[in-house]
């Protein structure tokens, strides 16, 4: 369960607001998505809910653990038990290949099963590629093993598919989806594409730091059934 | 201008390296060419102290102008290759647009300025304090006057200006050869990479391939933090074990020199390796990688290198101050007593200890710093 009470969050020594007064709930195992134009205050959103950034105002409860009230080192702590990242950008680590950059999220929770990760999202064949040889949409399902391999109980997804074209987004989408479905984790997926929030449960309108609107697909649609 | 002279005078390293090369050249060349026509003058028995000088001021220049300028050169190809990595977006544009590689490495020259720098003020500050060297150089009963020598200015101050701006052009120019298409693309993601294609699972941990890719990929700097350590322990050992030998004022000089070669280079190597490293060490904390997890990643590699770098120190000045002191008093009646000296070896290595711990506390504070959201922004 994740719940965020009266967040606010300013950069430039309070000049940018960029959170004000934000409140939500996240129940265990949904999918959201928050959904808003660049400049929405959605990733930071993101950031404060995963314990990368502290809120400046207000209350954010992840696993009934208050994240508010943590230092840094805390917080560290916190994200290696709870969360699991997935960037745009990927962030690979070039000089690792890719069984070297799962690990770095496997060995940390001593999983040694990681190998099942590898084979559900089709890397089986590129573990000992490095990063540069594999394309944008193989180099993401990368992230995505190096996040699941951790176990994580909340999953960040910050524009997973941003940096991808339609075929390989949709084909990662539905890999993300799939891992979802298997593992039952809570997901939070940033995105400014409308039609990726059909696939959610539940979606969390942005704009100009605030939220504007929270409604729940009754019926979610599958990667490849939405537009793009 | 591709290359700015606010990049070019950046190159801190370089010009501290030879700004000390040119220093203690400056005052033994100069001393050498002025003792050198005084031989007439030299009686019998002053004689062997007087080829010992020679000797000392021959030996001293060559040693340390050719090693600290093999340093210089070796640090220019490292700014070279580190201007060109972190820049490659910009390089890469110039090239798309019609530059060619020729024209943009000869910006790279501007780099000699850091060399120029370095030197001019190396040979200012020995001419300046040539009264005072001399008064503990000159042999008793000796009378040598000071003379200025145009050529050690171009010596000691044109040409390596000169060299270093050639060295780094010929570097950039052979980095810069490459198709417009393969700069954009950056060095550090074009590096060849041995891909094993066997499904073998990998049982070495994540930290651990870590530290031992992190030393891989940095094999340069694991040069600078050994020479660090090298400087450290030679010569504030040599430099202490002076002061019973020669003269106090060439031990504490020796000590000084060393200690800022060690301390530029430490700097130099850290600094680097933090900015090559700062990704990894943002994802590591992002996933929740304690802090001391990620130092030891990062740094630990590089403890044994230090390590190496201690005792080559070690046994180097020992075997130079009895080479020395063989080549140079064997001639004179009276030959120094001079064996190693344990004392201050362990001083020197307890204060190795406490001042790379220190130097490293202060990078683990930048490591500490390190943020996704600042990697973020550099993309």
């Amino acid at each position: 369960m994740i719940k965020a009470e009266h967040i606010f969050k300013s950069f430039n020594n309070g000049i940018t607001e960029v959170l004000k007064d934000i409140s939500l709930n996240i129940s265990d195992g949904d999918f959201v998505v928050i959904l808003g134009a660049s400049g929405s205050g959605k990733s930071t959103l993101m950031n404060v809910l995963s314990g990368l950034e502290q809120a400046d105002k207000g209350k954010i409860t992840v696993n009934e653990q208050e994240l508010t009230t943590l230092n840094d080192k805390q917080l560290t702590e916190f994200r290696k038990n709870n969360i699991g990242f997935v960037f745009q950008q990927y962030y690979l680590l070039p000089h690792l290949n890719v069984e070297s950059n799962i690990k770095l999220g496997a060995d940390l929770v001593k999983n040694h099963n990681y190998a099942e990760i590898i084979e559900s999202l089709g890397l089986t064949d590129k573990i000992k590629k490095h990063p540069s040889e594999l394309s944008g949409g193989e180099q993401q399902r990368v992230c995505i093993a190096r996040a699941l391999a951790k176990k994580p109980s909340v999953l960040f997804l910050d524009e997973p598919t941003g940096a991808l074209d339609e075929a390989t987004g949709r084909d990662v989408l539905d890999y993300i989806i799939k891992e979802k479905e298997r593992h039952g984790f809570t997901m939070i997926m940033v995105t400014h594409n409308q039609n990726i929030a059909e696939t959610a449960h539940t979606v969390i309108k942005m704009n100009s730091g605030k939220i504007v609107e929270i409604h729940t697909n009754n019926k979610q649609k599958t990667a490849r059934e939405i537009g793009w | 201008m591709i290359i700015s002279f606010k990049s070019a005078l950046k190159l801190v390293g370089i010009a501290i390296v030879l700004f000390c090369a040119a220093f203690v050249c400056t005052f033994f060349l100069n001393f050498y060419l002025d003792v050198l026509p005084l031989r007439d003058e030299v009686t019998e028995q002053m004689l062997p102290l007087y080829e010992a000088q020679l000797a000392t001021a021959q030996m001293c220049c060559a040693i340390t102008g050719g090693v600290l300028t093999f340093i210089a050169c070796i640090m220019a190809l490292f700014y070279v290759k580190l201007y060109i990595d972190e820049h490659y977006k910009e390089l890469g544009t110039f090239k798309a647009l019609g530059y060619s590689a020729n024209r943009l490495a000869a910006s790279f020259m501007l780099f000699g300025l850091s060399a120029f720098v370095g030197c001019a003020l190396g040979y200012g500050l020995g001419h300046a304090m040539m009264p005072s060297i001399y008064k503990w150089l000159t042999i008793d009963g000796l009378n040598v006057e000071i003379h200025y020598h145009t050529g050690l200015l171009f010596g000691i101050v044109i040409t390596p200006t000169i060299f270093l701006g050639a060295v780094a052009y010929l570097c950039a120019y052979l980095q810069l050869k490459k198709p417009a298409l393969a700069i954009l693309k950056g060095q550090r993601k074009q590096r060849k990479i041995k891909s094993n294609n066997g499904s073998k699972q990998n049982n070495n941990s994540f930290l651990k391939e870590m530290c031992f890719k992190t030393i891989t990929d940095n094999k340069l700097l694991t040069f600078f933090v050994t020479f660090s350590a090298f400087c450290f322990s030679a010569m504030i050992q040599m430099g202490a074990s002076m002061e019973s030998l020669v003269d106090g004022t060439m031990g504490w000089m020796i000590l000084a020199i060393g200690l800022v070669l060690a301390g530029t280079s430490a700097f130099m190597a850290l600094t680097s390796l933090v900015k090559n490293t700062s990704q990894s060490i943002a994802m590591m904390k992002t996933f929740g990688y304690s802090l001391r997890e990620r130092v030891t990643s990062i740094f630990a590699g590089f403890i044994p290198f230090a390590i190496l770098g201690f005792v080559i120190g070690t046994v180097y000045q020992y075997g130079l101050l009895t080479l020395m002191i063989n080549l140079i008093f064997k001639d004179v009646g009276e030959v120094p007593d001079y064996s190693f000296n344990v004392k201050i070896m362990f001083i020197t290595l307890a204060a190795f200890i406490v001042t790379y711990t220190a130097i490293t506390a202060i990078y683990v504070a930048k490591v500490n710093k390190v943020s996704v959201k600042q990697i973020m922004l550099e993309n």
